[in-house]
């Protein structure tokens, strides 16, 4: 026992688990981080170096890979491919249940889907923390935009975002690295979207080293090398991952110990001292059980990660699910509204183009429902495209073939732009996570069943989504302008959340305003269920500046002897 | 449309956003890797023939390589063994049989013109059959042949270095500048792509 037994247990190592390991063991707690998958240590990337012709299949997954993958190959998502399939569970041996459809897409290794996200970085804003409470729409927030402003300020420091400094109320500006390019049709589009609607365009916030980072603690991270080929892991160490960076960091103290394919399956409950005293884990691969001890504990195994751990975690104290006393754990689950956009043809700057691939695009920042517009629905979206030259696929249905196809191909092609809307979704207790207990994966572990759906507020908004793009496309004289709407379901933004949400009264929420458990004190939620409301930023960034705040308040409470 | 559709319309591939078969599927930003002694194993020799003669009209050696040097019969050979639906397979084998009876004799006993005057007039036959309209098998096997012709080439190693041009680490962004000063003015073989 006194060999499991730490100062603190961080169960996961993803955006989230990373900063809690990192921030946990930088104040000197001896921490065990816990991933239930298996290692990749930062540079461990098999394909990060691969040309597109060494690559099987012209990289599309085969009809052996799409059967391991049913739910992971939906059109919604495009991460089976030859390149980077091995960053994405197995869906036979990781099951789900869908009462409503929902798309679930995962990756169980160190780092987790920090190793392929998507790196957009922005701020809520304290309109985002205030809408709930004003609008009575699920749970005030219980903290505002000034709570989380110097925390926002740490993690981007650290990570490193590039990024323009804009002014905008709705999109508050960050400690950015220096901006990446707009090409000469999104700057265009910029001036006409200004010009027309008042509106703005601006570069993408991503977590990617636009220029060295602005202190000397990551030594492993280079500048970003403009290969686009950041989701199969960046041996430049040049955007934002735990294996890149706060996983680093935590090693370097010397007080992580990490162990690997460690399904951590319940939370140790001790009656008499009304606190959590560990967590039971299953080794994945020799399914030998085992239990750990510390006297504080992190939860950041993702959004319905964390969620399962706490319904399977039942004792008389907590016959619903852990630190479900509200009954709201597995509630209100969010996601973004995804998919549906508007793409254009650009006529001229037949002479301009571009060198090295950004990985990167343009965001267009909410404009709904802020200052005096007002919809028939509440909150907003905000678009996130670019725009480049069409290549060689455009000459297939041509008549061009033999050497006058070659000589085509290698004049770059017309200019397209698209974009596509990341629309708010509302909490509501009907939209759930629940643990069937009559079905179970491969390790014994009864499966999530979903049943969510996009209500009558996400209908409204991707309507006019879908025709504010086309209105602006055509504002601007593009051609063939077209709209798209793709199969998503719920969870295809890939940005699940909600699940033990944040809130004052612990009759309604789950945690309170330190992500601290209101019914166990020394358990604290950081990742995506801890939030009360989605608003419509990728909400990563703020996955990490709520870590760091909870970490610095658990170690304060620690010394206290309050926890 | 889909998510890798959608992709593809950020890289401006209106090909692949427009299209309804599900071999056009494969027009994705990536590349077929040729294994120098892999043997075919979903064709007979005598069909592999066949796609091998029509994928040299459609891309030829120039002054450049063309689909054969760059190996794009195997490829296509291997899509169909491990990517592609038995729906696709069928398809494509049964507008190969309608292929080979159109010229009036075996495709590779007609002459080097005849051969090319058979692929160009049934290859104008698909590129004008009206959108949602079923293409005859013969023309559909051209079009097929030519897509997947084009995807092996162009994602080969001589295609995305020799007719289009390819820098593994670009090392810098240049956002705007004149067509001239990218790299050798040629396209880009892997166009920047926003991968949400």
């Amino acid at each position: 026992m006194e060999k499991n037994t730490f100062d603190a247990i961080v169960v996961g190592t993803g955006v989230s688990g990373g900063w809690a390991a990192k921030e946990l063991t930088e104040k000197g707690l001896k921490t065990l981080v816990l991933d239930r998958g298996p290692m990749v240590k930062h540079g461990d990337y098999p394909t990060a170096m691969k040309a597109p012709w060494e690559l099987p299949y012209a990289d599309e997954p085969t009809q052996e890979d799409i059967a391991r993958h049913p739910k992971h190959t939906r059109p919604s998502f495009y991460g089976i491919t030859q390149s980077t399939k091995h960053w994405f569970v197995d869906d036979i041996d990781n099951p789900y249940e869908e009462t409503k459809p929902f798309d679930w897409f995962r990756g169980y290794h160190v780092g987790g889907r920090s190793l392929m996200w998507g790196r957009q970085s922005y701020r809520f804003s304290e309109m985002d923390f205030e809408a709930n409470g004003k609008e009575g729409v699920g749970v005030d927030w219980p903290i505002r935009y000034s709570d989380l402003a110097p925390w926002y300020d740490y993690v981007e420091h650290f990570i490193g975002v590039s990024g323009s400094t804009e002014h905008l109320a709705q999109l508050p500006d960050g400690q950015f690295l220096k901006p990446m390019e707009l090409n000469c049709v999104e700057k265009d589009f910029k001036g006409k979207l200004d010009d027309k609607f008042k509106r703005k365009l601006i570069i993408g916030r991503t977590a990617n080293l636009s220029e060295p980072l602005k202190h000397d603690k990551s030594p492993q991270r280079a500048q970003c090398q403009y290969r686009n080929l950041c989701m199969r892991g960046c041996p430049f160490g040049a955007y934002f991952s735990s294996n890149s960076s706060t996983l680093p960091a935590a090693e370097k103290t010397g007080n992580m110990t990490i162990v690997t394919n460690a399904i951590v399956y319940e939370v140790i409950y001790d009656n008499a001292k009304g606190k959590a005293t560990g967590v039971r884990v299953l080794d994945a691969e020799t399914g030998h059980q085992t239990e750990y001890f510390a006297r504080v504990i992190f939860l950041n195994a993702s959004t319905f990660g964390t969620t399962h751990i706490l319904l399977n975690s039942v004792s008389s104290r907590f016959p619903n699910g852990f630190g479900n006393d509200s009954g709201e754990v597995g509630h209100n689950i969010m996601d973004h509204i995804f998919g549906n956009g508007a793409r254009a043809l650009v006529e001229g700057h037949e002479d301009r183009y571009y060198s090295g691939r950004r990985p990167n695009g343009f965001y267009i920042p909410r404009y709904r429902n802020v200052g005096a517009d007002k919809r028939n629905y509440l909150r907003g979206f905000g678009y996130q495209g670019g725009a480049s030259r069409s290549d060689w696929t455009r000459l297939v249905n041509t008549p061009a073939i033999g050497d006058e196809l070659k000589q085509a191909a290698e004049k770059p092609g017309p200019w397209w732009v698209s974009m596509m809307g990341f629309g708010e979704m509302l909490p509501n207790h009907k939209n759930m996570v629940t643990l069937d207990r009559s079905k179970k994966d491969k390790y014994g572990l009864p499966v999530l069943n979903f049943d969510a759906v996009h209500r009558e507020n996400e209908t409204l908004m991707t309507k006019e989504m879908i025709s504010d793009a086309l209105e602006m496309f055509t504002a601007a004289g593009y051609r063939d302008v077209s709209s798209f709407t793709m199969q998503a379901n719920v969870g295809a933004g890939i940005h699940e959340m909600g699940t033990a949400r944040m809130g004052r009264d612990p009759k309604t929420s789950v945690l309170n305003a330190w992500n601290q458990m209101h019914a166990c004190k020394n358990v604290f939620i950081t990742d995506g269920s801890a939030m009360a409301s989605s608003a419509c930023q990728n909400p990563s960034l703020t996955y990490m500046a709520l870590t760091a705040r909870a970490t610095s308040h658990a170690v304060e409470e620690l010394k206290r002897g309050n926890i | 449309m889909n998510r890798r559709e959608w992709l593809k319309c950020m890289s401006a591939l209106a090909v692949g956003a427009v299209a309804g078969p599900s071999l056009l599927a494969v027009f994705d930003a990536h590349a077929a890797s040729q294994k120098p002694d892999a043997a075919p194993r979903f064709f007979s020799p005598a069909q592999g023939s066949v796609i091998a003669a029509v994928s040299d009209i459609v891309i030829p050696h120039t002054d450049t390589p063309g689909a054969l040097d760059a190996g794009v019969p195997l490829f296509i050979d291997q899509m169909f063994h491990d990517v592609y639906t038995k729906a696709d397979q069928q398809r494509y084998l049964t507008a190969l049989a309608a292929f080979d009876q159109a010229g009036g004799k075996p495709f590779l006993q007609l002459d080097e013109a005849q051969r090319k005057k058979l692929v160009t007039k049934l290859h104008n036959e698909a590129i004008s059959t009206p959108p949602h309209t079923v293409i005859p098998p013969a023309a559909d096997f051209v079009l097929m042949t030519k897509k997947l012709t084009m995807l092996g080439f162009f994602m080969s190693e001589p295609g995305c270095t020799q007719v289009l041009q390819y820098v593994a680490v670009p090392g810098g962004f240049k956002a705007d500048i004149p067509l001239s000063e990218a790299g050798n003015g040629r396209a880009w073989a892997v166009e920047t792509e926003l991968k949400i």
